[in-house]
Parts: C-alpha cells; structure tokens; sequence
C-alpha cells in the first residue's frame, strides 16, 4: 500500500510540473504518513544524503566552468577547433564538435555548451550557408560530450551514491565522451558530403599555433584538473576550487574579458545552480531510503534475473530502461533514483560498477537531446529561431550515432575501466 | 508584499554568496596549509558546514530562477488557464511540505544540542538548523510566487537566467 502510494504521488508531481526535487519529499512524506514513520526521519535524511564530502566539490566546478565561459573562452576555443578541422568539408559542423569536446573538459555542463557554443556557432554556420535545422542539431548532440568528458557533476553524482572514486569515475568517461565526439565528427562530415556543405580553406599550421595560443590557458584547466585528480595531490573540492581561482584569473588578468563587477554575480549563480542539485540529493536520498527499505532494489534484481541471467540481456535492458526515463525524467534525478537500485541488477550479472556507471551516465546524457524534455534541443532550436520539429528530425542521425557508441561502451568493458586501471590503479 | 520579498531575495543572496565564499577560504586554507605545512584539522568540517547554509540560503532561489528543476511536457501542454493552474498547484504542493516537515525539521535542530562536532567542537543544532533554513527559504519563496499569481496576475514561471535567454 505504502509503496503504491509513494509511487502514484511521485508520478503524479512529475505530471503536474512539480519541481522534481519536492515530487520526491511529496511522494516520500507521503508513505511515511501511511506507514506511520515519524516524519522526523525526513529532515535528517536529508541532512545525511546533502552531507557528503564528494558533492562539495560540484558548487566549484559550476563555478569554475561559469567564470571561464564568461572569461572569453568561447570564440577561442572555437578559433582552435577551427583551425583543425574547419578545412575539411563541413567543417563548421567539426568544428562545433571538437569546440564541444574541448568545451566539455573545461565546464562540463551540456546546456552551458549548447548555450555559448551554440550562440556563436548556430549564427555562424547559418550566415555560411548551412541549414539551421542542421547546426541547431549538431550543437545539440554535442553538447552531450560535456558531461562524460571530465570533470562531469553526473559523476560527481553517482560517485558519491556509489563510494567509486570521483578520479575513477572521471577517468573512466574520458575515452567514451572522445568516442562519441568522433563518432559525431564522422556522422557530421558524411553528412556534409551527401549534402555538399561549405568547406574552409586550409589556413597552415601558423593559424593552428596561433589558435592554441589563444585558447591554451582554458584549456590548461583540463590539464590543472586531472592533475590535481590523478597525482593524488588534492580532493575534487580542492581541485574544482583551485580550478574556479585559476578560470578567475585567467579571465581578469589573460583574457581581461572577465568584468570584476560580475564576479559577485556569477559566484551566486553558480552558488544557486549548485542548491538545485544538492536539493535534489538530498529529497532524493529520503526516497532512496525507502526504496531500499522496500527491498525494490532486489526485487528488479531478482524480476530481471528470474527472466534472463544473460549479462549481454541484462545490459540491453538497462539501456533500454535508461533511455526510455531519459526521455522524460531529468539527468540527475533519474541518476539518483534510478542508480542504486540498477547497480544492484548489474552486480547480480558481474557487471564492474565503474563500468556500469559509466554506461549509465552516458545514456542518460542522450536523453538531453531526445524529445519531449531534452533540455539542449530546446536550448538550440531556441538560438537558431526553429521550432522543435525540425531540429529533432535534423538530430536523428546523431542519436543514432550516440546510441552505437552507448552499446559499444555498454558491451566493451575496457573502454570506460582501461584508463582508470592504468592511471588510478 | 513585493518589498519583503526584494527584502528577502536580497538576503538570501547575499546568504548564497558569503556561505559559499567561506566554502571557497576554507579549501583554499587546507591546500595551502597542506602545500607549506600541514593543513588546519577544522578545514574539512567547516566546508561541509558551508555548503549546507549554501543550500539553506539557496534554497528558495533555485526555485524562484528554476535551477529547482521541474518536468513540463505535460503541464505546459494542458489547454486553457490549466498550465496556470497547475504551476500554482505545484507553488502551493511546495509550500505545504515545506511548511509541514518546519516541524520535524525543528525537532532534528534540537536534537543536535546533545552532540558536537569532533573537529569544530560547535554545537550541532547550529549545523542542523541548516536542513531547518532550506525548508524556511522554500516555503518562504513558493508563498511569494503564489502571492504574485494571485494577486498580481503573473504567470508563475520561473526567472530565466541570462545566458538562456
């Protein structure tokens, strides 16, 4: 009965456009009123789930990430990832993915690379020539790269639900989120050649070392990150707020794009950005709770394996189970609900958790361009002035290629564990 | 009402950023007390303690700029004054869990007089009226969205930022 409950009031507060975060304390105050548990459990709850030394450092990477984009980044990175690869054909499309790739080791926030890439690509590739359904699309699907290339807060997330090691988890989306960005350099240039799009001229190897001039000292923040993560030298925490005193740095005294006056502003934004998060961990961690005390986790367990033990089913089913609730559900709070409970299916088939996490996050990163809720799709379609349709038939090729790379990351394992067992062994 | 909540955005704003300053001095203490000798044993403790007044101030903004995400496919779609309707369904839902757990939450507060830090040696209800000051600023936030739907005709939706725009 109880259970029913939780579960009817939760849908219900997702129907009706309750904040996702408060859907989980309705839906969990909820049960507790039926099963009469004190609803003193639910603030220290709460308090236990947000009380976790690893999510610390996401408020710092949020900051980081704005302080750099509001640096002057942007036109920079995108000059360096043009410089490479804007003389081959369709090349703009390339250079929004690589701009994506280089991007995504700088914020790691999907949106905010829709949003700045997007803002200056989607115009850029209109004005020479290219379709806008196509540029809204290809700036959509890229910026999905962000969030598995390190640093990721869904990672962040799901190593403090798990106890894996950020580093780890880190690590282990590097090559997956490379992956995906060539598999979507390829996708974009045969679709160039079939629909001949403009190309740039080569512009030698002087503009290249001119252009990684520019944008070395953003791009020196992936490497100060790993650093700190890799040498064992500093925590996430330490590490994303070193990161965040660097990007102020390098915007107020490299770039001098970053206004001083702004800083206050950006720092509570970020602050705030982070809150919806923590909130979110924190309702979340009352619901969790209850699942678990509800045994749920062992009963998917246990439902799956009484129809099949075959990992290469069980895998299937996850996937096919995450991208159906990435369509509708939003990254992190399905991350969070749905984590635990899958973990616990995919150790019963000896599947390796980082390996499972990984595969996870990246196919809940493709629900931030699939309709009805993708958030970037509705961010690119926004800039390139289009409605949703268009874009999300332009995106078709994409997601089609997201989802290769998903099943080859799912079903090969040394993908996402390879570099985490050399680096972090 | 729109003057106490300038008055109350202000504040916790200003809660936001202080709290998350102390967050930012404080780690910025132990890697440099870590680099030139060995760092404070309180820096751990204190950061934690940062972020969560980060959240009790913030609290109540995330769900005024929309970092408080919702899912709208359905509830936007709705014909008529329904998507209206709901969003003040969904403000009024807010402030009735926030305002039933102010209780429990109180209850929590109180039982942190019996236990300290290790570290800090504070007093932990001042740590647990954190989970307190979350519940207050979203109550406080979804009672000034409801009042501005329904006394001053708007549309409930939340402030979007800057560079969304």
């Amino acid at each position: 009965m109880g259970l029913m409950i939780l579960l009817a009031v939760f849908v219900i507060g997702l129907v009706i456009g309750l904040p996702v975060a408060v859907t989980l304390g309705v839906s969990s105050l909820s049960y507790l009123l039926v099963m009469g548990i004190p609803p003193a459990v639910m603030p220290q709850k709460m308090y236990a789930g947000m009380d976790v030394f690893v999510l610390l450092s996401i408020p710092g990477f949020i900051l980081a990430g704005n302080l750099m984009n509001r640096g002057g980044i942007t036109e920079r990175i995108i000059r360096f990832a043009n410089s490479l690869v804007g003389w081959i054909r369709g090349g703009l499309g390339l250079t929004n993915v690589a701009a994506s790739m280089l991007f995504g080791g700088i914020t790691g926030t999907a949106v905010a690379d829709a949003a700045s890439i997007g803002g200056v690509m989607i115009p850029g590739m209109k004005k020479a020539g290219y379709p806008a359904d196509f540029s809204a699309a290809v700036t959509a699907a890229s910026s999905t790269v962000g969030p598995i290339i390190p640093p990721s807060v869904p990672m962040i997330i799901v190593g403090a639900l798990s106890g894996i090691s950020v580093g780890k988890m880190f690590l282990a989306g590097a090559i997956p989120g490379i992956l995906m960005g060539l598999a979507m350099m390829i996708t974009t240039y045969l679709i160039a050649r079939k629909k001949n799009f403009p190309k740039q001229d080569w512009q030698g190897t002087s503009e290249i070392s001119r252009a990684f001039g520019g944008a070395f000292w953003a791009l020196a923040m992936t490497g100060i990150i790993l650093y700190g993560l890799l040498s064992g030298i500093a925590t996430p925490t330490e590490t994303a707020i070193v990161a965040s005193v660097y990007a102020m740095v390098v915007g107020l005294f490299i770039y001098r794009e970053l206004p001083l006056i702004e800083i206050p502003k950006i720092v509570v934004d970020s602050a705030v950005s982070a809150t919806g998060i923590l909130l979110l961990v924190g309702f979340a961690n009352v619901f969790g709770w209850i699942l678990v005390s509800e045994r749920i986790p062992q009963a998917i367990a246990t439902a799956v394996l009484s129809f099949t033990d075959n990992k290469f089913l069980v895998i299937l089913i996850i996937n096919i189970l995450l991208l159906i609730v990435g369509m509708f559900m939003e990254t992190i709070a399905a991350l969070i609900i749905l984590f635990v409970p899958l973990l616990s299916l995919a150790v019963a088939v000896d599947i390796e958790p980082l390996h499972f996490a990984t595969f996870a996050v990246l196919n809940l990163m493709i629900g931030l361009t699939t309709p009805p809720l993708g958030v970037c799709l509705f961010v690119c379609a926004g800039i390139a002035r289009l409605p949703l349709t268009p874009v999300v038939i332009a995106i078709l090729p994409f997601l089609f290629t997201n989802i290769l790379v998903l099943l080859l990351v799912s079903y090969v394992p040394t993908i996402s564990t390879w570099l985490p067992s050399v680096l972090m062994p | 009402m729109s003057k106490i909540e300038s008055i109350a955005y202000t504040v916790c704003r200003i809660g936001v950023g202080l709290s998350f300053l102390v967050l930012i001095l404080t780690v910025l203490t132990q890697v440099l007390g870590r680099t030139f000798g060995s760092s404070p044993v309180w820096t751990e403790e204190l950061t934690r303690f940062a972020m969560l007044y980060m959240v009790a101030f913030g609290a109540g903004l995330s769900l005024r700029s929309g970092d408080l995400v919702n899912v709208d496919v359905v509830c936007e779609a709705v014909p008529g004054k329904w998507p209206w309707r709901l969003r003040l369904i969904a403000a009024a839902l807010t402030a009735l869990l926030c305002g039933y757990l102010l209780a429990p939450a109180w209850k929590y507060v109180s039982i942190g007089t019996m236990q300290t830090s290790p570290a800090m040696t504070l007093r932990m209800d001042f740590v647990h009226f954190s989970v307190f000051g979350l519940l207050a600023t979203l109550l406080l936030f979804s009672v000034f969205r409801i009042f501005r739907m329904v006394f001053a005709g708007e549309d409930g939706k939340a402030d979007i930022r800057e560079e969304l725009e």
